[in-house]
């Protein structure tokens, strides 16, 4: 390798060592950062008009603390109308009511920024089995009580495998009479399938609750997710009420009411348009960490990122890290020999799937691309020239995200609206390369390549996503040079790919 | 297992698309040379100048407003090819066989209705075939009819003779035969054979049919290996001028047997591919090494590098596989 390249690959890696020691063993920064945690943002928004009593009164359940669970920030609008918050058993309510003019709607707006501890909301153990449900009267809760005994000395986890078969009407041998069981039937009936599964988990001794929540995810929800909680003796499972499945302990929720509260209660009144955003607050939840940098005067401290504003942060956050990505691409195509669409392109997919999430932002790529390509092949008889026919491209493409943003709307489905400004240049490009490489280099080359650019924008997509990666980055910006270094070097690689090695297996010397 | 197989494609001097372009390209190609091959205009300029035998160039259309019956009065019998000045590939080539008032007809017979070919021309200007998209001329050249040499070899189409030359001496050579695959066109990606030519003898060895060796024509059924390429020393010598021609260091040489003017030159290319090992069996890598290693006296004509490569190269019997 050339002297000079060497030269400046190594300056481009000892700057970033000698700064980032410093850091380490002078100002005291963290050798391998990391935050624990996460910090959210819940914002609810509605509008109530006044019922036929000429009042308004809403019950809202808000997230509770001390479970996992810390409210840092927390603001509410409540218009014309009065709020109040407060505890109500284990959940945190908050009120909106007043009376209400006939023509005027009264906007709800609460928000709120939540640190949530790893491992989350999930593992407070409950102090005692709690309360059974209120509606219940003493002959069901008496039945219940009668079904369940069979199962009393059980441990916990099988007792309540047992309850949970029983519930789906699979009571083992011998059954409970056939009186009991049409008099349990009844009672289904009368209570609702989630509060009768609530007074028999209740009554078998296991603590147990009806929860309503929202699915820990960055996205717009219009319904609570309503579940069984059952504490297994080690952490709370979920079920789902429909199936009685287990829900996956791997997704979080973030609770907003609990012992068979709604999330939503209008006790006056009509509610319309009612709506939780959850944002991730990233740089935000860093920053609670590294408050000392934010406080401190040294030089460095005050040159780091944390003292931009925060949407700015939020950027950078990304930004500073797609430089690696187009080494991943690099290596890739130069020391692997992995065919891409251009050199960019499969950073800029995996940007894109940010904002829709990597298996919606894969479908709508493949969907697109696809139906593009047709569109192309019908286009190429018009024999129009070159700019007019990208543009009509591009307004296709255009048009086709336009119907799938309208079509997740009516499904429901935030991650086909969510496709944002970028990708339509990407679509129209990858459109017209691939037909051209299918012209030029046939069927199988073309889907060789565009596997290979969706390979690497998965991988793109995984490293963009890597929390650590970002705050090391952020924290020390002086490792893009470290990035350049090894960008550098990987310039001047001049051996095989590993590609060639089966090209030119035919031609290897063997000894 | 990796280490091992790099190590023998190393041992046999294979030339890897990495190191062609850094230690190849970027060293001997300098970037302002690159229009000289791109634009076949310029390259056929400088090929009248230093007597290097060319299709003639009947007309260069460069306005829309020059298209409409550009087949007048051209010289000739008649027949004519169309390209783009900086196609590559091959592609936006038409050839025409003869033409009349209902259209032109493609030496394959079919016919092309004239407002058609127009608009295929008023494609090329506008740059549809040009390599970043910028306005294009279109070139209205002699029709080749090729040497009978490779008819046994040959499924329609042209075939064209690639030679690799390396600062002026011709390094490795190959033949590319159109196939029904490959649509009656010389492009190995689309399916047409290579076989490998003897820079010393002049004769071809080893064909490759995507990646895979064979030995005869999957359409004619003939054997491809031993046939004489007629005009070899000429053809040797225009590819060795070729690089006084442009001053680029490495450099693919593309041309075509004529039955009647014998070996003219296609086209130059800048960026020559690495398929021409596997056609020849051979390391394109330790060739060049060899070169620079030559004699500077060698390299004072192009008589001299082609004599110098002929013995360097000799060609003759190939070494058979796992020996």
């Amino acid at each position: 390798m050339k002297r000079p390249v060497l030269f400046l690959a190594g300056a481009f890696l000892l700057f970033p060592a000698l700064l980032l020691g410093y850091r380490v063993a002078v100002l005291g920064y963290p050798f391998f950062p990391s935050v624990p945690g996460e910090t959210w943002e819940l914002q609810m928004e509605a509008t109530l008009s006044r019922g036929p009593s000429r009042q308004g009164t809403l019950w809202t359940g808000l997230p509770p603390t001390g479970t996992g669970v810390t409210v840092i920030e927390e603001q509410f609008f409540s218009g014309p109308l009065d709020f109040t918050l407060y505890r109500e058993g284990s959940n945190r309510v908050g009120l909106w009511y007043g009376a209400m003019e006939e023509t005027e709607d009264a906007r709800i707006f609460y928000r709120s920024v939540l640190r949530l501890r790893t491992p989350g909301p999930l593992r407070t153990p409950p102090q005692r089995a709690g309360p059974y449900p209120a509606r219940a009267g003493r002959e069901a809760t008496a039945l219940a009580q009668e079904l369940v005994r069979r199962w009393e000395k059980l441990p916990v986890p099988t007792r309540l495998e047992a309850v949970r078969e029983g519930a789906r009407g699979n009571w083992g041998s011998p059954p409970p009479s056939e009186r009991d069981r049409l008099r349990w039937a009844a009672v289904q009936r009368d209570l609702g399938t989630p509060t009768s599964l609530w007074l028999l988990f209740r009554a078998a001794g296991l603590s147990v609750r009806l929860a309503e929540g929202l699915p820990l995810a960055e996205r717009v929800h219009t319904k609570a997710m309503r579940f069984l909680q059952v504490w297994d003796g080690n952490r709370w499972l979920r079920y789902d009420l429909e199936s009685l499945q287990q829900i996956s302990a791997t997704a979080p929720v973030l609770p907003l009411a609990r012992d068979g509260a709604r999330a939503v209660q209008v006790l006056d009144g009509r509610l319309e348009g009612l709506r939780w955003t959850l944002t991730k607050r990233t740089p935000s939840h860093w920053r609670q960490h590294f408050d000392r940098i934010v406080r401190s005067n040294l030089f460095l401290d005050r040159w780091s990122y944390f003292h931009l504003p925060a949407e700015f942060q939020e950027t950078f956050r990304i930004l500073l890290l797609v430089p690696i990505g187009t080494l991943i691409i690099g290596l890739l195509r130069n020391i692997a020999g992995f065919p891409t669409f251009g050199v960019f392109m499969p950073v800029l997919m995996a940007l894109a799937f940010r904002s829709t999430g990597l298996a919606y932002g894969l479908v709508i790529f493949t969907g697109v691309v696809a139906l593009g390509y047709f569109l192309r092949r019908g286009l190429d008889r018009l024999r129009l020239l070159l700019v007019p026919r990208l543009s009509v491209m591009l307004t296709l493409v255009i048009a086709a995200l336009g119907i799938l943003a309208l079509v997740g709307n009516r499904l429901g489905l935030r991650e086909f609206m969510a496709v944002g400004l970028l990708p339509f240049v990407i679509l129209t490009m990858v459109v017209e390369r691939f037909f051209i490489l299918v012209e030029e280099s046939g069927f199988h080359a073309a889907i060789r390549t565009a596997l290979g650019s969706v390979a690497v924008a998965v991988i793109c997509y995984g490293l963009l996503h890597w929390e650590r990666l970002q705050l090391a980055f952020f924290l020390y910006p002086e490792l893009l040079f470290a990035v350049a270094g090894c960008q550098v070097l990987l310039g001047r690689y001049t051996g095989y790919r590993l590609s060639e090695l089966l090209r030119f297996q035919a031609l290897r010397a063997r000894a | 297992m990796i280490w091992r197989a790099a190590r023998e494609l190393r041992a046999a001097g294979v030339l890897g698309m990495n190191r062609r372009n850094a230690d190849y390209i970027m060293a001997r190609n300098p970037r302002s040379r690159f229009p000289l091959v791109d634009d076949k205009v310029l390259t056929a300029r400088l090929a009248e100048a230093h007597g290097v035998p060319m299709p003639a160039i009947y007309r260069v259309i460069e306005r829309h407003r020059d298209i409409a019956g550009f087949e007048r009065g051209l010289p000739g019998d008649g027949a004519f090819a169309v390209k783009p000045a900086r196609g590559a590939g091959g592609m936006g080539i038409v050839l025409v066989e003869r033409w009349g008032e209902e259209g032109f007809v493609k030496p394959n017979g079919t016919l092309v209705r004239r407002e058609a070919l127009y608009h295929h021309v008023s494609n090329i200007l506008s740059g549809i075939y040009s390599l970043a998209g910028q306005p294009d001329q279109a070139i209205v050249q002699a029709l080749i009819r090729p040497d009978d040499a490779f008819e046994s070899v040959c499924w329609r189409g042209v075939p064209d003779i690639r030679v690799v030359v390396y600062r002026g001496v011709p390094v490795m050579a190959m033949t590319r035969l159109p196939t029904r695959a490959s649509d009656g066109k010389a492009n190995l990606h689309g399916g047409a054979i290579g076989a490998g030519i003897g820079i010393g003898d002049g004769r071809t060895r080893h064909a490759v049919h995507r990646s895979r060796p064979v030995d005869r024509h999957p359409d004619t059924g003939n054997p491809l290996d031993g046939i004489e390429v007629p005009h070899w020393e000429r053809i040797l010598l225009a590819s060795a001028r070729a690089f006084d021609l442009v001053g680029l260091g490495y450099l693919g040489v593309d041309q075509v047997l004529d039955r009647e003017k014998g070996p003219v030159l296609l086209e130059l290319n800048a960026r020559p591919g690495l398929a021409v090992q596997i056609a020849n069996r051979a390391g394109l890598w330790g060739r060049l090494e060899q070169v620079d290693q030559a004699p500077a006296d060698i390299f004072a004509s192009p008589e001299a590098r082609v004599a110098w490569a002929r013995r360097a190269f000799p060609g003759g019997t190939p070494a058979k596989e796992g020996t």
